[in-house]
């Protein structure tokens, strides 16, 4: 019985730490935001300020170009999520049932272009994409953020498919459906979580990413919420307030995606869990 | 349809559902990519059009005598090494933690998967903040607790600076551990442990032999990505320490940045590049070969 | 108003302008980016615009943190503007790699190019003796100091030479969490120790007739110590061994150390932050020799050679530097002026601004221009001399080894170029 406790308590404890660790410098975001500039530096250390306002929070929502930055974000990070969720979904789903020739030269691939900084190839890219008219364009970076992405999301689904027995669609193709059909009428379905999970995870990543917003989108038409942040910083100040109030802004369609989603991320890399 | 166009059919199969992937890849990445790679045997300087010529192996040659390149590189591994590890392991923790059932695990999960969530370049700024003496609540709270001897911000002494950035990391990565980890914990079927149990394994017994081995492909794709994104990342450390106090926290990737856009030296920047991919690639084989070992050592 | 107006723009579709059948599109930007800032060059602009009906600017502001890493990529992939805000360290790197339009053409026929003071064209010509740029407005440092501590620590006056200033800032670095001076030792911190090395020596001679650095004199190097021991005596916090530009401004108007040097333009964040009476401006310090060098820096407009509307380009920039654009301009981002006439400009009759005129009347004080001539400055500057003097600070370089590393960055850079 005692070891019972012991062993609970503990368990309570450590996730207790764990919970308090992931929290405190949200917490942080969130007393920066909204402490006024005053007492930014006078009252640094406290926990909370002796008293709040909502300036930050405001300024940033009507008089800075921040709901434009948020908007263009959504739209990059939407469409990113779609077309990888897509390619990768058909990607993984084929390096799954298949084995072909090359498959261990595209996988190799796939690994290598993770594995070259991506500062390199800023220029190379500004240089391929301008003649087509794609910089300083959310589409661009859709298109750039979709190849980055591509691989990592392709492994996810590869293993949401790994847990879904062969025997399902070679079931149905006996039956006279095509691959694609069954594919699309009963494997897909049992996936929607993993693709869900996917999507979301894809979202995130592009949510967050700065230096190709930075780098091949100029005017601020075009221009994600990372490289508003930027704007924050200029010579004449740093509004640090008012940066942290647009950062919580930000968080806010990040933290409710990913909180929706990691359950079914958990779910759908289970594999092998249907099998058993 | 005839017997050979269905085979044909059939075996193009498989590439038809890889070719969005694959045409996307090549046409974004790998064309910049080899592109980046060629710059490290010309002289490419970003500002000056006339340069471009071909120099062979030149930046190889200076990077094999260049002294500020093996301290990045020193600090990489320490970067690197400190930051995958102690990711891992609490990431690790978490996992068998969130493993066990109990009352409010969904919304604990939900909490502490969310630093994943934060823009790096945000989570940079917010750690930097939370070391800084006049702003942040760290350096008292080191100081009381005597893991510190003074309350001065550990990002300005040299031979503490690059604890900043590995924490951030560390707060920013565990989640991508734990998630990864939870789901192939989840996937071992539970009849293994009764079984072990039954037959007297003890709790560390049955992590061994039977959570270890099942676990290791899992362990060693997550460990290997997320080295090499760490090697290649260079966000925290600019945004906390912009390499300094006195290159002290340049890293290769920051390094890499430093020529790139500050000497302008594309070609040098390149080259460094180039030899930091075939050691990622190395390691990656070294990796990959891994779980093969443990098992063999297991039978 | 705004918001509806973004939401307006945003809704009509992604980079739609509006169209005009003859309209000339000319492309401005701006690297020293700040929203007020941005504010009061669109108005100047916009005078431009109601001149040239059918012209019109399209401005793109840079984020100011990456702005040099940003204008560099742009450049080098072909997506160049017509006119370019153009910061004196910058310049080298641009001009001498034939990217930059030569102005001289257009000044010949300017109606104010007389009244330009001198500096603004000698500085402009900086490179190749060719005006390359057309500077706005200049930089020169002086001392800010904080009233409130210096009272407290039981200082009467600002400091005038070097001794006195190591003594004020032992006197208030005694105070508990207090420090004397707010040292800048990221990036940036390069003009102070070419101020505290160039006060040592006594001269702001940077090379020897045949190209060599002076940096190796004894002088450079006893200046260059002096700043290091200020730092190792604790009379900077120690984390200013990081510190940047927002960091030292933010250290000094939050009451931590009392002292800075700094351009005029710093007044804009400062006096935001104080109150009028608990800080002063008084010139910079002078040296053994009886001379103060505070560094001079500029920026200025630049025209691309790339540019296919130069006559209009010249224009625009005729507008930003023209009057009274450029005394709007001016006052807004907090520059000395370029105009001989400017001097009597009720602008510059605020008495915040007395220490700096006080500085350019002063016939002791001779405002240092940097090598920004030389096409390594820019690298110098932002990387080699933070890297360096962090060494030092921490105490794994000496002064002596500093100043000959630097001594052969600069030689190897005077000697070929050109």
């Amino acid at each position: 019985m005692l070891r019972r406790t012991l062993y609970w308590s503990s368990h309570y404890l450590l996730i207790g730490l764990y919970v308090l660790f992931a929290l405190f410098p949200l917490f942080w975001l969130i007393k920066v935001a909204l402490t006024p500039d005053d007492l930014l530096y006078s009252e640094g250390i406290r926990l909370w300020p002796s008293h709040t306002s909502w300036d930050h929070f405001r300024f940033v929502l009507t008089h800075s170009e921040f709901p434009l930055f948020f908007r263009n974000s959504l739209i990059v990070s939407s469409s990113t999520a779609v077309t990888v969720t897509l390619v990768s979904g058909a990607c993984g789903y084929g390096l799954s049932r298949f084995s072909f020739r090359g498959k261990p030269l595209l996988v190799a691939l796939m690994l290598i272009t993770q594995m070259f900084p991506l500062v390199m190839l800023v220029a190379p890219m500004f240089r391929l994409l301008a003649p087509l008219g794609l910089t300083n364009s959310l589409t661009g970076l859709a298109i750039v953020y979709s190849a980055f992405n591509a691989p990592f999301a392709t492994f996810l689904m590869q293993s949401f498919f790994d847990a879904i027995p062969r025997e399902l669609e070679e079931a149905a193709m006996i039956d006279g459906a095509t691959r694609f059909g069954a594919f699309r009428r009963i494997i897909l379905p049992l996936t929607l979580p993993g693709i869900a999970a996917t999507g979301g995870f894809v979202f995130t990543a592009a949510w967050s990413e700065l230096l190709f917003a930075l780098m091949l989108n100029s005017s601020s038409q075009a221009s994600t919420f990372p490289v508003g942040l930027l704007s924050f910083v200029s010579k004449f100040s740093v509004d640090f307030g008012q940066m942290m109030a647009a950062g919580v802004l930000a968080l806010i369609p990040a933290c409710l995606f990913f909180l929706l989603i990691q359950r079914y991320l958990v779910r759908g890399l289970t594999a092998g869990a249907v099998k058993g | 349809m005839s017997a050979v166009s269905r085979r044909l059919a059939i075996g193009a199969e498989p590439y038809l559902y890889i070719a969005p992937v694959l045409i996307v890849i090549v046409a974004v990445m790998l064309v910049p990519l080899s592109v980046g790679l060629s710059y490290a045997f010309r002289d490419i300087q970003l500002l000056d059009p006339f340069s471009g010529g071909y120099v062979g192996f030149d930046h190889f040659r200076e990077l094999k005598a260049d002294r500020n390149f093996r301290a990045a590189l020193f600090n990489t591994l320490i970067w690197a090494g400190a930051s995958v590890a102690l990711q891992f392991i609490f990431g690790l923790i978490l996992a068998l933690l969130l493993n066990r059932e109990f009352p409010g695990r969904r919304l604990v999960q939900a909490l502490v998967f969310l630093p994943w969530a934060v823009p790096t370049f945000l989570v940079g700024l917010d750690w930097a903040w939370l070391f800084n003496p006049v702003v942040g609540p760290l350096p008292g709270w080191l100081f009381a607790l005597k893991i510190t001897h003074d309350t001065n911000n550990l990002l300005a002494d040299p031979g503490t600076a690059l604890i900043g950035p590995i924490v951030a990391s560390i707060w920013w990565g565990i989640p991508f551990f734990a998630i990864t980890n939870l789901a192939a914990l989840q996937s071992i079927p539970k009849d293994l442990y009764e079984a072990a149990s039954i037959d007297g394994a003890g709790v560390f017994n049955q992590f061994r032999s039977i959570t270890l081995p099942l676990l290791a492909p899992t362990l060693a794709i997550t460990i290997l990505l997320r080295t090499v994104w760490i090697a290649n990342f260079a966000d925290l450390i600019v945004v906390m320490t912009n390499g300094g106090p006195a290159d002290s926290t340049q890293t290769v990737a920051s390094y890499i940045f430093t020529v790139a856009f500050r000497r302008l030296d594309f070609g040098y920047a390149s080259s460094i590049a180039a030899v930091l991919l075939l050691l990622l690639f190395v390691y990656a084989l070294a990796i990959l070969s891994l779980p093969r070992l443990i098992v063999q050592r297991q039978s | 108003m705004r918001p509806a107006l973004w939401l307006a723009a945003g809704a009509l579709g992604l980079g739609l302008s509006p169209s005009a059948e003859a309209t000339t599109t000319l492309k401005l930007v701006e690297v020293i980016t700040s929203p007020e800032r941005t504010e009061t060059l669109k108005s100047i602009v916009k005078t431009f615009e109601d001149a040239n009906p059918d012209v019109r600017v399209e401005i793109t502001s840079l984020p100011w943190g990456p702005s040099f890493e940003k204008l560099a990529t742009m450049v080098a992939a072909g997506d160049t503007p017509d006119v370019v805000e153009m910061p004196d360290v910058w310049l080298a790197l641009y001009a001498n790699n034939a990217a930059l339009e030569s102005l001289e053409p257009y000044l010949k026929t300017w109606p104010h190019t007389g009244e330009l003071n001198q500096r603004t064209l000698q500085l402009g010509r900086v490179v190749r003796n060719t005006a390359y740029m057309l500077p706005f407005g200049f930089y020169l440092r002086a001392l800010y100091y904080n009233k409130k501590l210096f009272a407290a620590a039981g200082v009467s006056a600002p400091p005038r030479t070097l001794d006195e200033f190591v003594a004020v800032s032992k006197k208030v670095s005694s105070l508990p969490g207090k420090y004397g001076y707010c040292l800048r030792g990221g990036a940036g911190g390069v003009n102070a120790w070419m101020m505290f090395g160039a006060l040592a020596n006594g001269s702001d001679v940077f090379f020897k007739t045949d190209g060599s650095s002076t940096f190796t004199d004894a002088g450079w190097i006893k200046g260059f110590a002096t700043l290091a021991d200020i730092y190792k005596s604790r009379l900077a916090p120690k984390d200013s061994v990081n510190w940047g530009y927002n960091d030292v401004i933010a250290g000094f108007y939050s009451g931590t150390c009392a002292m800075i040097e700094n351009d005029p333009d710093a007044l804009i964040a400062i006096a935001e932050r104080m109150k009028p009476d608990e800080y002063g401006i008084a010139p910079w310090i002078k040296g053994p020799s009886g001379k103060s060098f505070p560094t001079i820096g500029y920026t200025g407009w630049s025209m691309f050679a790339s540019s296919k509307h130069k006559e209009l380009a010249w224009k625009l920039i005729a507008t930003l530097d023209g009057v009274p654009g450029n005394l709007v301009w001016n006052r807004r981002i907090g520059a000395l002026p370029i105009y001989t006439t400017a001097a009597k400009d009720p602008l510059y009759a605020d008495p915040r601004l007395k220490g700096w005129f006080d500085e350019l009347n002063d016939p002791d004080v001779v405002p240092m221009v940097m090598p920004v001539d030389l096409r390594v400055w820019a690298l110098f500057a932002s990387s080699i001399v933070p890297r360096t003097s962090q060494s030092l600070l921490l105490g794994q370089l000496t002064a002596p080894e500093m100043a000959q590393q630097w001594a052969q960055v600069m030689t190897k850079a005077k000697q070929t170029q050109k």
